[in-house]
């Protein structure tokens, strides 16, 4: 591939292509990319090896990836990992029950009128929402669903991007069975119905995964395989006053006035650097708060008070929890 | 790649040096982790040396750590491909040269990223543990050195003067499935999984849906104690060993029931302790009461190998304390925090011979839980040596 047929990211919403796919992001997101994680996202689409984002709770991780599927038109599959998620799941669902329950009922019924109106052509394709009246138990192609990683591999035209979120709540061996599946020879076979499932080579899914590091690290051979980008805060003025604009911007909202927002950038990043935090505020939380700051009264809160205030205004939504709170009370 | 000065630098000669250098410092990385960077490379993800070591550090480093492990690494090996002085072979086949760097190499190497760094900046360079290997081809060269702890055995690195990495003998997620493996499951749980196969098959076979099958709840039976010893030699482990019995206790497979933990110092005498601090006496008995034949017992300790003297009392002690043990329970093992070649010359090396001794790492975890849940291996100290 040259570089010039090769996705490239930009981070400018704008270069969305004019026919994007049905799955795509509708909404454009307000991201500012830096030039370090843009390659990053570059990278991982050039390789296609997946892209871990580690980095504090409200910086951005998970919205990267719908600024990716946005400004590409490429569809975004999200799959939210539980303590309870299998790499299956991302897959493929299988519902047995339901088959065994569409069979007493055709027995119930008496004929046989699934056969008839369900078209034999549509079976192969296209299959996922299938009405109820149109299931034909003699298939079983009619009650596998297709998980995000599934529907990403079906994709012939483009690649998808995949979301897997927080990955590190899952199960222990669920990173290294998911490695199995997104290495060499992207395929896996769906037990049930025999088929197997290739993606294309062309376009294999992009697949951007965060975590929190919350149980501890990702097993080695997992992360040999990824790209590893740690997101920091912005810690920054003038990046996060960009961020502020882009926001309001790309959201279409008339923004608070500049002395407002330059007052409580400054405000919120001494108050981020100099208090000792145990869950400090990210980037989404300073958002909030400058709404709050801007809409939550009829007027506007005024810069020159933000500036006097030796307590915080609205400090629920920076301060998650009980400690950080009795610092703050303490404090004042 | 224009803006290089071709003379100067050579990229797939930086890109391949780096790989086999941070190889050696224990980076996992394989040959296909290689080619992406030579694919990522051509692609012009690296067109400056800023750009390239930003690429590298992406593809090769897994944390935060790694990353900052990167950097002195990759300055040093900068500044090597400058000066035209290859200090390594390239290759890891042309090691074959000089197949045993002798000790002084070993030091010369560890020292080495000095020169590249500020003065006030120390770092011992990871080393892979001297292998068994080594012992065999060369044991006149290792056996002088065996009274002085060498320092390559604990995988310490000193960054900078004031970052410090943890040494954990076996991860924490290691750990985590080690325990995976104790496992006596018993199928007498409330009859609520729903079996989906036997309900299909019994539908085909009456021709009429009555009702699901269910069968029964696995659980673990699985039972372990562990004995655990605490301060002096120990003071060192208490992190990791501290790690283990939480795991055990909280992150395994096993019911936190059926883990009990028991502290002691040196040797278990006739009371072992509830704490690690060692306040809260119970007697031996007390603690080995809900003991039976199908009890798991893995005791942690470095049974006199830190100090590596040979104290008779201590041997004794051990043994007493093993036989009234073996009267419980045949399921025991011991994990020695010091690797096996510290044990020669010390009392562990006599206790060795009297119970499944195992050295922490990986491996030797994994060895003494197929002990403690009844699968022995053929193995014993003094076959292994």
């Amino acid at each position: 591939m040259t570089k010039a047929q090769r996705l490239i990211f930009e981070g400018k919403p704008d270069l969305r292509p004019k026919q994007p796919h049905k799955d795509s992001p509708k909404k454009p997101e307000p991201y500012v990319v830096s030039d370090l994680l843009k390659k990053a996202v570059n990278l991982a689409i050039f390789l296609r090896r997946p892209l871990l984002l580690e980095g504090d709770a409200g910086c951005g991780k998970t919205r990267l990836a719908y600024a990716v599927a946005y400004e590409l038109g490429l569809p975004l599959y999200r799959w939210d990992v539980r303590s309870s998620t299998k790499a299956q799941d991302g897959l493929y669902e299988y519902d047995a029950i339901l088959r065994l329950h569409d069979v007493e009922v055709q027995r119930k019924q008496g004929d046989q009128p699934n056969q008839s109106k369900a078209p034999s052509k549509n079976d192969e394709d296209d299959n996922d929402d299938i009405p109820p009246e149109n299931r034909n138990p003699g298939n079983p192609k009619h009650y596998r669903k297709f998980g995000p990683l599934g529907k990403a591999f079906r994709l012939k035209d483009r690649p998808a991007v995949v979301l897997i979120d927080e990955i590190d709540k899952a199960d222990l061996d669920f990173p290294n069975d998911l490695l199995t599946v997104l290495d060499e020879p992207w395929e896996f076979t769906i037990r049930e119905t025999g088929e197997k499932v290739t993606a294309d080579p062309e376009h294999k899914p992009i697949v951007i995964i965060t975590s929190n590091k919350e149980k501890g690290n990702l097993p080695a051979p997992f992360l040999r395989r990824c790209l590893y980008r740690y997101l920091d805060f912005p810690d920054d003025p003038n990046e996060l006053t960009s961020i502020v604009e882009r926001h309001y911007e790309i959201r279409g909202e008339t923004p608070p006035p500049k002395k407002l927002v330059t007052e409580s950038v400054n405000k919120f990043l001494t108050e981020r650097r100099e208090r000792s935090w145990f869950k400090p505020p990210g980037t989404s939380e300073f958002l909030d708060w400058l709404k709050a700051l801007h809409e939550f009264e009829d007027k506007p809160y005024s810069a020159t008070q933000l500036k006097q205030d030796i307590s915080l205004p609205y400090p629920e939504l920076l301060f998650k929890r009980q400690d950080d709170w009795r610092n703050l009370a303490q404090a004042s | 790649m224009s803006s290089f000065d071709p003379q100067e630098l050579n990229l797939q000669e930086l890109v391949l040096r780096m790989f086999v250098r941070l190889r050696r410092s224990r980076f996992k990385l394989g040959v296909g982790e290689y080619m992406a960077a030579l694919k990522a490379v051509e692609a012009g993800f690296g067109d400056d040396l800023d750009d390239l070591e930003d690429t590298l550090k992406l593809l090769w480093c897994g944390s935060l750590g790694e990353q900052s492990q990167f950097e002195p690494i990759w300055k040093s090996i900068l500044a090597q491909v400058r000066a035209h002085k290859p200090r390594k072979p390239p290759f890891p086949g042309t090691l074959k040269v000089q197949p045993l760097p002798s000790p002084q190499e070993l030091l010369d190497d560890r020292w080495e990223p000095e020169e590249m760094l500020p003065p006030l900046e120390k770092r011992v360079e990871q080393r892979p543990e001297p292998r068994d290997s080594l012992r065999m081809q060369a044991p006149n060269l290792l056996k002088p050195k065996m009274s002085s702890p060498p320092v390559q055995a604990f995988n310490l690195i000193i960054e900078e003067p004031w970052t410090l990495q943890a040494y954990y003998p076996i991860s924490r997620r290691s750990l985590m499935y080690a325990w995976q493996n104790l496992r006596r499951p018993i199928a007498d749980g409330p009859l609520n999984v729903l079996d989906i196969n036997a309900t299909i098959q019994q539908v085909s076979r009456q021709g009429l849906y009555i009702s699901p099958v269910y069968a029964r709840r696995e659980r673990n039976d699985a039972r372990l104690l562990l004995l655990v010893d605490q301060n002096g030699s120990m003071t060192p482990f208490h992190q990791f060993t501290r790690n283990l019995v939480e795991t055990a206790r909280e992150e395994s497979s096993l019911d936190p029931e059926n883990v009990g933990t028991f502290y002691f110092q040196n040797v278990p005498t006739s009371n072992v302790y509830m704490d690690t601090y060692l306040t809260e006496v119970v007697p031996l008995t007390a603690a080995l009461s809900s003991c039976d034949a199908a009890t798991s017992i893995l005791i942690v300790s470095d049974a006199g190998a830190a100090r590596g003297k040979r104290t008779r009392g201590r041997i004794r002690a051990t043994a007493r304390f093993l036989y009234q043990l073996k009267r419980y329970t045949s399921l025991i093992a011991w994990l020695n925090p010091m690797p096996k070649f510290r044990w020669v010359g010390s009392s562990a090396e006599i206790i060795a011979n009297s119970v499944s001794m195992f050295q922490t790492d990986n491996e030797g975890l994994s060895n003494a839980i197929d002990v403690v849940r009844g699968q022995p291996l053929k193995h014993s100290y003094s076959s292994s040596l």
